[in-house]
């Protein structure tokens, strides 16, 4: 076994470094109080490849393997999560998704567009009433000569107010066991167009674009149609699947941001004659987070070399996601204290991180949903709809 | 058009810098290296001239210990078309690089060699001017910008509120002054396309170059001194225009910035 980066690793992870303190940081708080997409910021990041990932080459993509894919992740989650969340759903579950059930035609028509930010994708799963219980979703698509009907309403769609491109989910079969019965489909605005009313208000993620997707008689083509019939759950697992990586090396940034802040900040600030960091109670606390972050990248790392050999990775996988999400969580709150009442305040960056790192407990799979597909896999035994 | 740049290898300026226990040397140990600032802006110099004509080579040569590669690979994946790797120890003499850097230019000919103005660790100036001279080619000092023009390379040099024009006939080396073109980024793809490169190895001996010729030897370190704590005037030292006064007067006979 061996920890080292490759140079090519270690060169790809300098360069989202560098362009994540250069270009994303430092405008995350005025765009975190403006609640202002981040638009310009991927505009130059997608020059420099990052909106293509680990897409293979032929389809725009770049063709990086799974841990450089996480440190570009982690260096931008480390910056601003809601840039990173950008990310996530644009490689992550819609690049990826089409990549493995899209047809050759599909593939052509969207991943270069997409890897070169031509075209912005959300991804459409989540209802007003229904959320981990995803297969109960309501959407439908009823058949229509050679298109589809689709009618219905998506909830806290990421990305969809910005979006040319979504990836839906909608009901094909009302007789159909809940799971069987949904279709995916894609969506370009342009001829399938939707409705986007803006969410506002939200805790944290406050400059990620977040809103609801409506859905009137919009008809869809079946070309448009991805995957089998009925194989639509299935294909939002498998998104959800890569999508989880891809929020726990996000989690393992904010950590590590959270870490850097507080050591800054424990080796500056006196109390009693000497820096904070000098009291074994702070000291502890700095301990606590290396530990987490260390900890957490690692599961991560582990998760990504599992998708390197292109092996199932669905338990390392939720592993990784739910230790780095509560770990962020852990060292964005041991940060605010150790930053004491500036923490509670936006001079310091630690409050956007706690607020940020919320949601990594709930998105893709709350953190009660990584323990059931843990527990699953240990148990054989599936609690989630039990 | 085939240019050249020699890049040398430097801590990040971001890296804080700590003297070694001996007195004479740097803590490397933790330090992230990378193209010295200068070079880096001289590398985005050529590459643009090869985005305004892509018939342009940049090659990128180095003289340094291993870990120097990373800085050819860095300067590949901005975009740079190949990079060579001259083999020395740890602190090779200025002059024993330049000598290097001579023999390497005698071989790949280029029609401009561009230096940094100064590497930003130890801020000598010396490789560029001194590689001209070996050369016995003309040299232009913090160059902003050049083009190819009528039977030759026009160059910019920043002056005191302006700038000069020269031209070269031939083939000439310039230092680069920082510019408001910021060095662009490397890209994934340019990763990707320099991890597929080879970079030849070249010893000092295989160049012909005695290694142990002119050695500067550092004798000591020191870090600058620690700056005292800021002085408060209060103001029941007197009344607004007596702390006034008084702070001219420090300002003047203490700090001298008057
Ligand atoms: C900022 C933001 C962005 C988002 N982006 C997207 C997006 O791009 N696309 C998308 O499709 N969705 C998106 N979501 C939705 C997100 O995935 C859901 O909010 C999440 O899956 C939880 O669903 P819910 O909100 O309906 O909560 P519910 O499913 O109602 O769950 C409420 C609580 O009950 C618990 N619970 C539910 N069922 C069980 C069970 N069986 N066992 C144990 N506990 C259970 C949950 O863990 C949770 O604590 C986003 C959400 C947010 C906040």
């Amino acid at each position: 076994m061996d920890f080292d980066l490759t140079p090519e690793q270690e060169q790809i992870r300098k360069l989202a470094k560098d362009f994540a303190d250069r270009e994303i940081a430092p405008g995350a708080r005025e765009r975190d109080r403006e609640q202002r997409f981040p638009a310009e910021i991927l505009a130059k990041m997608a020059p420099l490849g990052f909106l293509g990932g680990p897409v293979p080459e032929q389809y725009g993509g770049m063709g990086i393997d799974y841990i450089s894919h996480a440190l570009i992740t982690e260096e931008v989650g480390r910056a601003d999560s809601s840039v990173r969340t950008t990310l996530s759903v644009q490689i992550s579950l819609v690049e990826l998704t089409i990549l493995k059930f899209g047809t050759p035609k599909q593939k052509q028509a969207w991943l270069p567009r997409l890897c070169r930010g031509e075209v912005i994708g959300c991804f459409g799963l989540t209802e007003p009433a229904s959320g981990t219980d995803a297969a109960a979703l309501q959407t439908t698509a009823i058949k229509d000569g050679d298109d589809w009907i689709i009618n219905g309403r998506k909830m806290w769609i990421s990305n969809g107010g910005v979006s040319q491109l979504a990836l839906i989910f909608a009901r094909t079969d009302a007789k159909a066991p809940k799971t069987k019965g949904i279709t995916a489909f894609l969506l370009s605005r342009e001829h399938q167009p939707y409705g986007s009313p803006p969410i506002h208000g939200k805790l944290g993620l406050r400059s990620s674009d977040t809103s609801e997707l409506v859905f009137e008689d919009v008809r869809v083509p079946d070309s448009m149609r991805l995957g089998e019939l009925g194989q639509g759950f299935a294909i939002a697992m498998a998104a959800l699947d890569s999508g989880r990586y891809s929020v726990a090396a996000g989690a393992v940034g904010v950590a590590q941001a959270c870490l850097d802040a507080s050591v800054s900040y424990a080796t500056q600030r006196q109390t009693f004659g000497k820096p904070i960091a000098a009291h074994q109670l702070v000291q502890e606390m700095l301990a606590d987070m290396t530990v987490e972050t260390e900890a957490a990248r690692l599961l991560v790392w582990r998760a990504g070399a599992v998708k390197n050999k292109g092996l199932p990775s669905t338990r390392e996988t939720s592993i990784a996601k739910l230790y780095a999400a509560e770990a962020a969580q852990r060292c964005a709150d041991m940060a605010i204290q150790i930053h004491g009442g500036y923490g509670f305040s936006d001079e310091f960056p630690v409050e956007r991180y706690w607020r940020d790192a919320r949601v990594n407990r709930l998105y893709e799979g709350t953190t009660q949903i990584q323990k059931l597909i843990i527990g699953r896999a240990i148990t054989g035994i599936d609690a989630v709809a039990g | 058009m085939k240019l050249l740049v020699p890049l040398k290898q430097v801590p990040d300026s971001t890296m804080r810098i700590k003297v070694a226990p001996d007195g004479k040397s740097i803590v490397t140990e933790g330090i992230t290296w990378s193209i010295s600032p200068y070079d880096e802006y001289a590398v985005e110099m050529a590459l643009e001239q090869k985005d305004a004509d892509p018939s342009t080579t940049v090659s990128v040569v180095t003289v340094g210990p291993v870990r120097a590669k990373d800085a050819l690979r860095a300067a590949l994946a901005m975009g740079c078309d190949d990079g060579t790797f001259v083999t020395s120890d740890e602190n090779a003499a200025p002059l024993v690089v330049a000598r290097a850097l001579a023999k390497f230019v005698e071989q790949k000919q280029p029609d401009l060699v561009l230096c940094g103005r100064q590497a930003s660790d130890d801020d000598q100036g010396f490789v560029g001017p001194a590689l001209a001279t070996i050369l016995g080619w003309p040299h232009v000092a913090t160059v902003t910008k050049f083009a190819p023009a009528d039977g030759g390379i026009e160059i910019w040099r920043e002056v005191e509120g302006g700038h000069e024009v020269w031209k070269a006939s031939g083939p000439a080396l310039v230092t680069v002054q920082k510019s408001d073109k910021e060095p662009r980024y490397a890209s994934l793809p340019g990763i990707m396309k320099a991890k597929k490169k080879e970079l030849p190895e070249l010893a000092l001996s295989s160049l012909g170059v005695d290694a142990a010729a002119p050695k500067i030897e550092v004798v000591k370190m020191e870090t600058p001194p620690q700056r005292g704590g800021g002085k408060i005037l209060k103001a029941a030292d007197g009344d607004a225009a007596s702390v006034a006064a008084e702070l001219v007067r420090l300002l003047r006979d203490e700090a001298k910035v008057l």
